[in-house]
């Protein structure tokens, strides 16, 4: 076909492969079908087959390398048409079968990435296998813009949205394609998070687990509710625990921002009987609306800039300039569309609202045409059902919904309250300060007639498809909180002045509002250094502090593994930078999607001089996690830490032993006080 | 035969054939080409002689510095001693002073001597212009965030790692773990093969298996 394609001689061994591809996709189809009905998701399926994509899919390697523009001065995105383009659904990911066949120790002979075996391998078969491709492609963001290049998973933005059942463990092979080396600011290597899945270590997307262009990786799923050891049943686990809306993306250390920034993140989807992917009345069903892509839609933001649209090239590049951090931006993208429309009929909807950032909060109302506000019920928060639903609205006393950077709601508008022919909007207003003495972000310079709206919904009819019965007063019971264990402090701190303020870490003590604790402890991510260590199957009380000054940098913080319970919520009426006199600590007020008894999170949005108490309860799987900030240039600024989870108190003690002991070492005071030594 | 020795030296040198900048390499244009005298006094021009086609370490400091400099330079030595081999050949440290009214190059040179870092083949510390000197900051460390971006001091503990060959940048901070800071430099070098990516992942998991044995967890690999 091409020139130099000819002139470049391919590899014996790629032929062989190239056979076994064809031999595999001949029968992967009826096993396909076959997996696609064992996971329950068949119901599902058919209408998202329906759902089209207009994003030019380039076979691997060919797509072109971006022209960057001119980074001084910084380019003012084109304008574009507001409310022109439809609210794209991300396909979901198709089950195939996956050559090599997965194995529970890593297959470094066929190009797989080191890892650990994966734990409970036996008893979580797969049963359900994905591979998602890494690799650049590109994507139009707007019909007045030509396409922008990306990286994205199979090439899309945003990437297929995987949809599982509980029950049906599932193992998604992600494969690195990334151009290496790359003409973009991205970093061609790659670990993939499941935010926030009850995950097997060796298949978490540990930061420091990358692995470079050429490799795959096999992540694990169970599938399964956390409390896997104490709770028999099928599905395993404690069904309290369920989580339902979740998303990958790249993790790779100190480069995460770019990476996604490129568009390296997706949705996945569990169901279970709670929430199963149809609307009718089955046993034990909170019948919400959850037809994916009819009447439930992932609703992903991610802000961008764009460089002027260069006909040349034929492209309208994402502003970027290699070797500096994802930029400030001016457009804000859902599901990877500027200011899109959706038809919606006189019934509920359901959004799986998520902010993959880079690094601002994206705080959300529903207005009607005349820029009233009109409610919107929001009934699970990072994917967990509340206990009793939270409405946001004029009078409910949460005006807004503060969607952090890796957060999300599941969120239900009820299109009856407009009349045919209305249309209603999702209107950004920011008020949290997230940029200290710089500017605010500008608001959307075009296509903005009432603030910065974000999309517009059509109402264009009655339902066709009978609307859910009301949203139930009390969803789910959760699960009792967790013991109080020992306690445990996180630092999320920047320290101004001559010792960099650009140096954003988590520091750490076992002894509370311990300072020189903290201080010691100042100390950027290092993959290869445990700055906790906890005992699997054990609960602990974790206070996470913002120590910076109210009104600086918010911390959306990010725990791996488990899902937490809020149990208080301070501020320091008195602020001080090195930590809070405890007489100082004034409770604040939680929404209902924050409070414990109410909430289970994952993401712990920390305002300067909050602190947040939670428990936790580390279950089912042993090895590295992490707990970190959220905003993306944070994250890349190491204000991360890993922590462990060992097996047998033998391990924990040794491990704690260890950590006091290259404290020492180093000349500081001991981390774990002789009764905290396990 | 002198004249041209002389001319030569330092301004409008042929570029050196051996580096190559990347298609993609933003050239004089981010880096600027402005003339910057080293530690040892020579006059070079920024992109052409020291950047083009070359995979660099680039970090900030300034002569009076009593803070993060004395320890992040402690810690570049022993970056430095680890890449030795690499240091003057295919790599190459600059230390750039964000101080350029205070630091003339005896200064820097006094610096470096006082941290045994004088005389090393591949080190320079570099001052200039003022304006100069700011722009290069602004250009290669900026965070997009005015009081960050305002503090000269700010980006003392920041490590650049630009390969113009690859059109790889990256950063580290230099308090991170040696382990760290290695493999970051190495996301720069000119991509391996295939075969190369699959031994070294190879060997790593033989350094998991081995960690496992060890300590039952892996602790370092």
């Amino acid at each position: 076909m091409s020139g130099p394609r000819d002139k470049k001689k391919r590899p014996e061994a790629s032929k062989s492969e190239k056979e076994k591809y064809f031999e595999l996709s001949r029968m992967s189809r009826r096993k396909m079908l076959k997996l696609t009905a064992a996971a329950g998701a068949g119901t599902v399926l058919s209408p998202m087959i329906l759902t089209s994509r207009k994003s030019t899919v380039y076979a691997q390697g060919t797509v072109p390398e971006p022209e960057l523009c001119p980074a001084t001065p910084v380019p003012q995105s084109p304008p574009h048409t507001p409310f022109v383009d439809d609210l794209p659904v991300p396909s979901p990911a198709l089950p195939q079968l996956l050559s090599p066949t997965p194995t529970k120790a890593a297959n470094t002979d066929n190009g797989e990435a080191a890892r650990d075996d994966h734990q409970r391998w036996e008893e979580f078969t797969p049963a359900v296998t994905y591979q998602l491709e890494a690799r650049a492609g590109t994507h139009q963001f707007h019909r007045d813009y030509l396409p922008s290049y990306g990286w994205g998973f199979n090439g899309l933005y945003p990437g297929p949205t995987v949809l599982n059942a509980y029950g049906v463990p599932s193992l998604v092979r992600f494969k690195n394609s990334l151009p290496d080396p790359t003409q973009s600011f991205g970093t061609p290597q790659t670990t993939v998070h499941l935010h926030n899945g009850h995950t097997a270590s060796e298949s978490d997307g540990f930061a420091g687990d990358f692995f470079d262009s050429g490799l795959f990786k096999d992540n694990h799923y169970a599938n399964a509710y956390a409390g896997i050891d104490d709770f028999g049943g099928f599905p395993k686990g404690d069904p309290r625990e369920a989580m339902h809306t979740f998303w990958y993306h790249d993790h790779l250390m100190a480069e995460t921002q770019n990476n996604n920034y490129l568009g390296m993140n997706g949705m996945y989807i569990a169901y279970d009987q709670t929430d199963p992917p149809w609307e009718f009345n089955t046993p034990g069903s909170l019948r919400l609306p959850a037809y994916y892509g009819v009447t439930d839609f992932p609703v992903v933001f991610l802000r961008q800039r764009f460089c002027p649209t260069n006909p040349t090239t034929g492209r309208t590049e994402k502003f970027q300039v290699v070797g500096a951090a994802a930029p400030g931006t001016d457009k804000v993208a859902v599901n990877g569309k500027l200011q899109p429309k959706l038809s919606v009929r006189r019934r509920k909807y359901r959004f799986r609202m998520l902010n993959t950032g880079v690094a601002a909060l994206m705080s959300v109302a529903l207005v009607d045409g005349n820029g009233a506000q009109k409610p919107m019920t929001v009934v699970a928060a990072d994917g967990n059902f509340l206990h009793t639903p939270g409405v946001v609205s004029a009078t409910s006393g949460f005006p807004q919904l503060d969607i952090h950077v890796a957060s999300r709601f599941d969120v239900i508008i009820d299109f009856s309250q407009f009349a045919v022919g209305q249309v209603a909007y999702l209107k950004e207003i920011t008020t949290t300060p997230q940029f200290v003495s710089s500017p605010a972000p500008p608001p959307l310079s075009d296509g903005t007639p009432i603030g910065a709206l974000l999309m517009r919904f059509d109402i264009i009819g009655d339902a066709t498809i009978p609307d859910t019965p009301a949203i139930p007063s009390t969803l789910v019971e959760l699960p009792p909180i967790p013991p109080a264990g020992t306690y445990f402090e996180w630092g999320f701190r920047n320290i101004a002045g001559n010792n960099p303020p650009g140096n954003f870490r988590v520091t750490h003590s076992a002894i509370p509002e311990n300072d020189a604790n903290h201080d010691a402890t100042f100390l950027p991510f290092d993959p290869f250094r445990i700055d906790h260590v906890v005992l699997k199957g054990s609960s602990e009380t974790w206070a996470i502090r913002n120590d910076t000054m109210l009104g600086n940098w918010l911390h959306p913080v990010h725990i791996h593994l488990e899902e937490g319970r809020i149990i208080e919520k301070t501020i320091c009426s008195v602020p001080n930078a090195d930590g809070c006199n405890p007489a100082n600590r004034t409770p604040v007020a939680m929404p209902p999607w924050e409070d414990g008894n109410n909430a289970r999170r994952d993401v712990y949005p920390t305002q300067g001089q909050e602190r947040f108490v939670i428990r936790l309860k580390f279950r089912d799987f042993v090895g590295r996690y992490l707990i970190h900030c959220h905003n993306m240039g944070h994250e890349d600024a190491f204000m991360m830490v890993r922590w462990d989870v060992v097996e047998d108190l033998a391990t924990l003690r040794r491990t704690r032993e260890q950590i006091n002991a290259e404290r020492v070492a180093r000349g500081d005071t001991p981390l774990y006080r002789k009764e905290d030594l396990g | 035969m002198k004249r041209r020795a002389f001319f030569t030296s330092f301004v409008g040198k042929p570029p050196d054939e051996q580096f190559k900048p990347a298609r993609g390499s933003p050239g004089p244009t981010i880096f600027t080409n402005a003339l910057l005298r080293t530690h040892e006094n020579k006059q070079v021009r920024f992109y052409d002689d020291l950047i083009r086609g070359r995979h660099v370490l680039i970090n900030l400091m300034y002569a009076d510095c009593h803070g993060a400099c004395p320890v992040v330079t402690e810690r570049l030595l022993k970056v430095y001693s680890e890449l030795k081999d690499r240091m003057g050949k295919n790599l190459f440290l600059y230390s750039m002073t964000v101080k350029p009214e205070d630091d003339d190059p005896a200064a820097l040179k006094n610096y470096a001597e006082m941290h045994r870092a004088y005389g090393l083949p591949g080190w320079t510390f570099l001052t200039g212009d003022p304006y100069d000197m700011e722009t290069i900051r602004f250009n290669l460390f900026r965070m997009d965030h005015i009081a960050i971006d305002l503090d000269i001091y700010a980006h003392t503990s920041t490590l650049k790692i630009i390969n113009d060959g690859t059109n790889r940048w990256l950063h580290v901070d230099p308090m991170a773990s040696f382990s760290t800071i290695l493999r970051k430099i190495s996301w720069a070098d000119p991509p391996k093969s295939f075969a190369e990516k699959l031994e070294a992942n190879k060997k790593l998991q033989e350094k998991i298996n081995k960690e496992k044995k060890l300590w039952g967890y892996r602790k370092d690999a």
